[in-house]
C-alpha cells in the first residue's frame, strides 16, 4: 500500500472513531438525563404518597356508619392505592434507571397520581393543575413519547371516570358528556408545545455532540499536519 | 499547511455563512445550514482532511475560527 493510501485510510479510521465517540457522548448525555429524571420521580412518588395520606387525613379522616366512627375509605385508598401506585415506579427508578419502560411506567403512575389526588380532594378543579405540573415535569426526560403516554393516561382517566364516577374527577354528579373533551383539549394544547420543547432539547444535545466531534476533527487535522506527520509520510514514501 | 499558518491570510472573523467542499463533480458551495445538515461523518472527514473552505461575509476564515462562531 502506498503512503498516500495509508494516510487516507488513517484519516477515514480517525473520522470513524470521532463519529463513534460523538455518538457515545450523545448516548451518555441522554442516559444521564433519563437517570437523573428517574431519580427525581422516584422521590416525587414517595412525596406524593405522603402528601396523599396527609390530604386524606386532613380532608376526610373519618366516616360515620350511624353512630359508629370509622376511618374514611379515602385514608385507606391513599395508603394502599397510593402505595401501590408509587411502589413500581420507585422500584424501577432505583433498579432500572434510564430504561424506556421505567420512564413510561413513571409517566403512567404520575398521571394516575393526579387522578388520585383529584379524587381525594373531591374533584376540586384546582387539583387538576397537578396534571399540567406532572406533564411539565415529564418533559425533563426530553423524550416526547413519554409526554404522550402521560397525556393518554389522563385522557382515558377523564373519560372513564367521567362516565362511571364523575364526582371523583369533576366533583359533580352530572357533568356535560363532553366535559372530558374540554379537559383533554387543554392537555393537547399544553403538550403540543411541550413536544416541541422536548424535541428542541434533544436536538440541542445532538448539536453539542456534533460540535465536539467537529472540534476533535480540527484537532486531528492540526495533528496530522504537524511536522512529525510530514516527516513520517516522507519517510514512508521514501522506503 | 497548518491552520495556524493559514491564519495569516485569513479573516480573523469567527463563524461562517458559506463553505466550499469537494464533491464528486467538483467543488460544492453550501450555506451553513446545508453544511450542518450533511452527515456528521462527512463533515468530520472534510475537517480532518482540511478540504473545507469557510467564508464569512465573503472573507475566507480558518476552519478553527469558523467553528468558533
Amino acid at each position: 500500500m502506498t503512503a498516500p493510501m495509508q494516510t487516507l485510510d488513517a484519516a477515514q479510521a480517525a473520522a470513524d472513531a470521532i463519529v463513534e465517540r460523538a455518538e457515545a457522548r450523545y448516548d451518555a448525555h441522554r442516559q444521564e438525563i433519563f437517570r437523573a429524571t428517574d431519580r427525581i420521580f422516584g422521590w416525587l412518588m414517595i412525596g406524593q404518597w405522603i402528601f396523599g395520606i396527609f390530604l386524606a387525613v386532613a380532608v376526610s379522616p373519618y366516616a360515620w356508619e350511624g353512630k359508629v366512627k370509622t376511618i374514611h375509605a379515602h385514608v385507606w385508598i391513599a395508603v394502599i392505592l397510593g402505595g401501590l401506585l408509587s411502589a413500581l415506579p420507585v422500584y424501577l427508578a432505583r433498579k432500572h434507571p434510564g430504561e424506556v419502560l421505567t420512564r413510561h411506567v413513571i409517566a403512567v403512575a404520575q398521571l394516575l397520581w393526579s387522578a388520585l389526588l383529584i379524587h381525594l380532594t373531591g374533584g376540586r378543579i384546582e387539583t387538576h393543575f397537578h396534571v399540567f405540573g406532572s406533564l411539565a415535569i415529564l418533559t425533563f426526560y426530553r423524550d416526547w413519547p413519554v409526554v404522550i403516554t402521560g397525556a393518554a393516561v389522563t385522557a382515558l382517566n377523564h373519560f372513564f371516570l367521567g362516565v362511571f364516577w364523575p364526582e371523583s374527577i369533576y366533583g359533580i354528579a352530572n357533568p356535560e358528556w363532553w366535559r372530558f373533551l374540554e379537559h383533554a383539549g387543554w392537555v393537547v394544547f399544553c403538550i403540543s408545545f411541550m413536544i416541541i420543547g422536548t424535541r428542541r432539547g434533544q436536538k440541542d444535545m445532538r448539536v453539542m455532540a456534533d460540535r465536539s466531534a467537529e472540534l476533535e476533527a480540527l484537532s486531528e487535522n492540526a495533528w496530522r499536519n504537524s511536522s512529525v506527520i510530514d516527516r513520517m509520510t516522507a519517510k514512508a514514501a521514501g522506503t | 499547511m497548518t491552520d495556524a499558518m493559514a491564519d495569516n491570510n485569513l479573516s480573523p472573523l469567527t463563524g461562517y455563512d458559506r463553505v466550499i467542499v469537494p464533491g464528486a463533480n467538483g467543488p460544492r458551495e453550501l450555506s451553513r445550514k446545508q453544511f450542518e445538515q450533511l452527515p456528521l461523518r462527512e463533515r468530520v472527514g472534510f475537517l480532518i482532511a482540511g478540504t473545507a473552505q469557510f467564508y464569512r461575509m465573503g472573507a475566507a476564515v480558518s476552519a478553527t475560527n469558523a467553528m468558533k462562531g
